[in-house]
């Protein structure tokens, strides 16, 4: 029996580094969106109160809650996706995205829209052919090069891990693709305008457990390009997916942090309850 | 303080058999220590055939808080102090196995010294016994109570029964030069006294799965600061 200590592809060159949960994985990130102290209304009703948070760059964020809790009020905030509801406003606090209000009165909200694309929980493809639902985005934004659009249609749609399935058959309309399809579609359309977020709101909950584990390797592939923040009704989807999470109850962030702390150690009672299903 | 119950009653349901189960082996690896010690003090054989034959239901035990303990990971997928109580019980289960182990091989090797004359060597052993059952209950103690101060407080403790072995073994040693005809009587001491060390150290596994699994803090392999 030939001895392990002469076996050195066998054996790790180190020893693994003692994982700190409560720190990045990476040492280089850095704020890409920050929160701070935001009040939101819908008319009179007061929905998030007083939020302040910061997600990394390249990172995900995960925002787990009761239903009712803000957290889709407050990914919707993040691309100004509340200005299209009649009465929905800030009240207080501002979101800084890489630096810039993206609240303020001269900001350009189609471009904001363009850099923090969103994936919905109900899947929405054009009812136009695949190649469309990727063009359209690069049309709108001027682009009118073929060969240029041919190739943005590629690159993002390998990005959505969706190539190898449609290349065939690009023509084909988009509502024919099953609902995991469709998902990874409107992933790639988000991506084909070259985004810097991606908010995914419940991005799994109409999806069978195999698309979903598509969804969620996708995820972890875009994580090193983009920041992208989730919300998710499910709990082992955040553990499984994110590097941060921040629970929320009744319109306020009650704990941020490193998604492994808040998982292993919660340090707000509330969290613990929450998670543990003793609540909510 | 209680905790509030699982919305999931199944979930508590299982958390309680879990931890009950871990009590009962505890309870009996306790029996089984027992049993062999009196074994040995008392010259008394059939103690020890009893401490040997009590092994193979905690045996059993350890094989069903394993499976309980992964059936809950499944079925439920815990998280925080709830996955923490869940993997301390399958490592705590596997410890007390262990000292169970320990227990029959003290009580195998008693058997043979009660077919000699006594040896009053056998006093070195006494301090041993309380030493080591002492951290064991107080083991059992910080986890069933959480009590993380506890816990901590029985990793020094283990530093006292290893000095203790150390000076019972040299004394042994002693004795086995100046009385050879006693050599197998003395060898047979040393490996108890050796036995009883281990339970000290399955018992400091015991108290720091305790500490992990009421506090999240992993207090194993850190540097010694003094013995109490």
């Amino acid at each position: 029996m030939v001895s392990l200590l002469k076996m050195p592809e066998i054996l790790p060159r180190e020893l693994p580094r003692q994982s700190d949960p409560a720190a990045p994985e990476e040492a280089t990130k850095t704020m890409m969106i920050d929160v701070c102290d935001l009040d939101f209304n819908y008319g009179e009703h007061r929905v998030l109160h007083d939020v302040s948070l910061q997600m990394q760059s390249r990172a995900v964020t995960a925002f787990i809650g009761p239903s009712g809790c803000g957290k889709t009020t407050l990914l919707r905030c993040i691309n100004r996706m509340n200005d299209l509801i009649e009465n929905a406003h800030i009240t207080g606090g501002a979101i800084h995205l890489d630096g810039t209000d993206i609240n303020a009165p001269d900001l350009d909200v189609v471009d904001l829209r363009r850099r923090v694309g969103m994936v919905f929980q109900k899947s929405n493809p054009f009812p136009k052919s695949i190649y469309e639902n990727i063009s359209y985005g690069l049309r709108i934004a001027g682009v009118t090069k073929r060969s240029r659009i041919d190739e943005a249609v590629e690159k993002s749609l390998r990005a959505a891990a969706l190539w190898d399935e449609v290349k065939d058959r690009l023509e084909k309309n988009a509502l024919g693709l099953s609902g995991g399809q469709q998902q990874r579609l409107c992933i790639a359309r988000a991506l084909a305008v070259e985004p810097e977020v991606v908010l995914m709101d419940e991005p799994c909950s109409a999806l069978d457990p195999i698309a979903t584990a598509k969804i969620e390797e996708l995820i972890h592939q875009l994580r090193t390009q983009y920041t992208i923040v989730i919300v998710t009704h499910n709990m082992q989807q955040a553990g499984r997916v994110s590097d941060y999470t921040g629970f929320f109850y009744l319109g306020r962030l009650i704990e941020f942090g490193s998604t492994t702390k808040i998982f292993t150690n919660p340090g707000q009672k509330q969290t613990e309850d929450y998670i543990t299903g003793r609540f909510g | 303080m209680i905790a509030p119950k699982h919305i999931l009653g199944t979930f508590d349901e299982a958390l309680a058999s879990l931890r009950n189960n871990v009590l009962m082996m505890a309870g009996l690896t306790e029996r089984s220590l027992d049993r062999a010690m009196k074994g040995l003090f008392q010259r008394d054989d059939n103690l020890c055939a009893t401490a040997i034959a009590d092994d193979e239901e905690i045996d059993q035990l350890e094989k069903q808080i394993d499976k309980d303990g992964v059936d809950i990971l499944l079925r439920f997928q815990p998280v925080a102090s709830d996955l923490r109580r869940v993997v301390s019980a399958m490592k705590l289960s596997s410890n007390l196995e262990r000292m169970a182990d320990q227990a029959t091989n003290i009580a195998r090797r008693a058997r043979k010294l009660n077919h000699h004359p006594p040896l009053p060597e056998m006093e070195l052993i006494v301090p041993m016994h309380e030493q080591a059952i002492s951290m064991f209950k107080d083991s059992i103690d910080a986890y069933v109570r959480e009590d993380v101060e506890l816990g901590r407080a029985i990793v020094p403790r283990d530093e006292k029964l290893d000095e203790l072995n150390r000076v019972a073994s040299r004394r042994l040693i002693q004795r086995m030069a100046e009385d050879p005809d006693q050599l197998r009587g003395y060898l047979n001491l040393m490996f108890i006294g050796r036995h009883l060390e281990r339970v000290g150290d399955h018992a400091t596994n015991i108290a720091e799965d305790a500490v992990y699994a009421a506090a999240a803090e992993d207090i194993r392999h850190q540097p010694f600061v003094g013995a109490t």
